[in-house]
């Protein structure tokens, strides 16, 4: 074994990560075998993890807490396997993966889907965050956790069906997609719809295998021209034929009366 | 434990809390959650200088505490050290596109000579090393945080300022030498 290392500052540059080359390799062995170095290394990283203190301090936004919780529970439900220690996907935030595996059975590239999904993860977690403000902390993230397991019951379901809408007309760019579980509920969202004329709004329909089309509800776009319905009320267990959007006047009509700007059959 | 708080079932010390989240109680991870997430954002923000970038750290390393907490010694180090520790490595890694170490796991013990526990106390610290590193020239405030919040080497950092790779790596040992006296426990 070769000498201990002496000066002081190479346990703090090794646990910085900035020792390199021989010397690196030369303090690694000695570590090997030496008990001594090893306790210096682990109260010279301790040292230096203060130094993350430093930090301008930032409170993070309540998504993040909503979006472990959600991934703690689908590993704990089996959904997820218990990744290797220290390995993980780079990408967590907990809708990505699933919807990014959805994206293979559905008709739009994966670019857009991919940038959709992502977008879509935190405008659920954004609007679930409205709905936080309202309601007392503990009761909240029990609402919010429930909310956010229905969500996640709908997209990873096997019985549910998964709908792409395409523009009914010319222009190419509007698409939204449908996930529909008739017992567990509706998700819908939508890229690319330009804002609808003043006093109109978008609603979305869903058109039952028998019977005249029920409203899923109507929703707003946002700037970018996407916009969304999560868990809308539905009636339970009516099997869907497909799935629409027109533009009606504000606050929506009992059934559809406006131009049809995404049609979606379930196949 | 240096000045260990008062504990009490509403706030049970981090290794209670861990042992609790090693059986699977989620209770208790959000409440090292609630107790250390905004210490574990901010100093992946610092690193990244992107919100969703830092979130997803912020998220990243709580998941691998819930997934390895059984294998997290008490003896040997502490939750609230492996949680800097791990923010920072995992920011630098995203920060310079690298995989994930497999170095920093529950394994490699952090043991912090201070008790972060109590918002008290996190409060404290953060002004000690705050005027810790005001101690400092410029210089070597600046050789110090491009190395710790940018992961840069000796060699990024003399390219970067466009001094000599030796004026480097003596301004560092200088800002380390003063550190490990001025944050000695
Ligand atoms: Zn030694």
């Amino acid at each position: 074994m070769n000498e201990h290392p002496q000066p002081e500052e190479v346990f703090d540059e090794y646990a910085l990560g900035s020792l390199e080359g021989e010397d690196k390799q030369a303090f690694e062995s000695h570590l090997r075998d030496c008990k001594t170095c090893a306790r210096r290394l682990e109260e010279a990283r301790a040292r230096l993890a203060l130094l993350s203190l430093a930090a301008p301090p930032i409170t993070p936004p309540l998504r993040v807490r909503e979006g472990l919780l959600a991934q703690v529970r689908a590993q704990s439900s089996g959904k997820v396997p218990k990744p290797a220690i220290s390995r993980q996907p780079r990408r967590t935030l907990w809708l990505v993966p699933l919807l990014a595996a959805a994206a293979g059975a559905l008709a739009i590239t994966a670019v857009v889907l991919i940038r959709l999904n992502h977008r879509l993860s935190r405008q659920l977690a954004a609007l679930e965050q409205k709905q936080a403000a309202m309601l007392a902390a503990q009761q909240e993230q029990q609402l919010q956790a429930d909310k956010a397991r229905r969500v996640l019951n709908v997209l990873t379901s096997p019985e549910t069906v998964k709908v792409s809408l395409l523009p009914a007309d010319a222009h190419p760019a509007p698409q939204g997609k449908a996930f529909y579980n008739s017992d567990k509920g509706l998700v819908f969202y939508a890229a690319n719809l330009p804002p609808p004329p003043s006093g109109y709004t978008y609603q979305l329909w869903l058109v039952p295998l028998r019977g005249v089309p029920i409203s899923a509800g109507v929703f707003r776009t946002d700037r970018e021209g996407d916009g969304k319905v999560v868990l809308p009320p539905l009636p339970r267990g009516v099997p869907a034929k497909a799935f629409a959007v027109t533009i009606e006047p504000a606050g929506g009509r009992p059934q559809p009366t406006g131009k049809k700007v995404l049609i979606g059959a379930v196949s | 434990m240096p000045n260990a708080p008062h504990h009490t079932d509403r706030h049970p010390a981090d290794f209670e809390l861990i042992r609790r989240v090693a059986n699977g109680d989620e209770a208790a991870l959000t409440a090292l959650y609630d107790r250390y997430a905004g210490v574990v954002y901010s100093v992946a923000h610092r690193v990244l200088k992107d919100e969703g970038a830092a979130e997803e750290v912020l998220q990243d390393v709580f998941y691998q505490l819930w997934c390895n907490a059984s294998r997290y010694d008490a003896a040997r180090g502490t939750m609230a050290g492996w949680l800097l520790v791990s923010a920072r490595n995992r920011a630098i890694d995203l920060l310079r596109r690298r995989k994930p170490a497999d170095t920093n796991s529950m394994e490699e013990p952090v043991p912090l000579a201070f008790n972060l526990e109590s918002s008290v106390a996190r409060t404290q610290l953060i002004s000690r090393v705050k005027s810790a590193l005001g101690i400092l020239t410029p210089a070597q405030r600046q050789v110090l945080e491009l190395t710790y919040f940018a992961g840069m080497t000796h060699g990024e950092i003399a390219e970067k300022t466009g001094e000599p790779l030796g004026t480097v790596k003596t301004r560092l040992r200088a800002a380390l030498h003063t550190l490990r006296q001025v944050l000695a426990p």
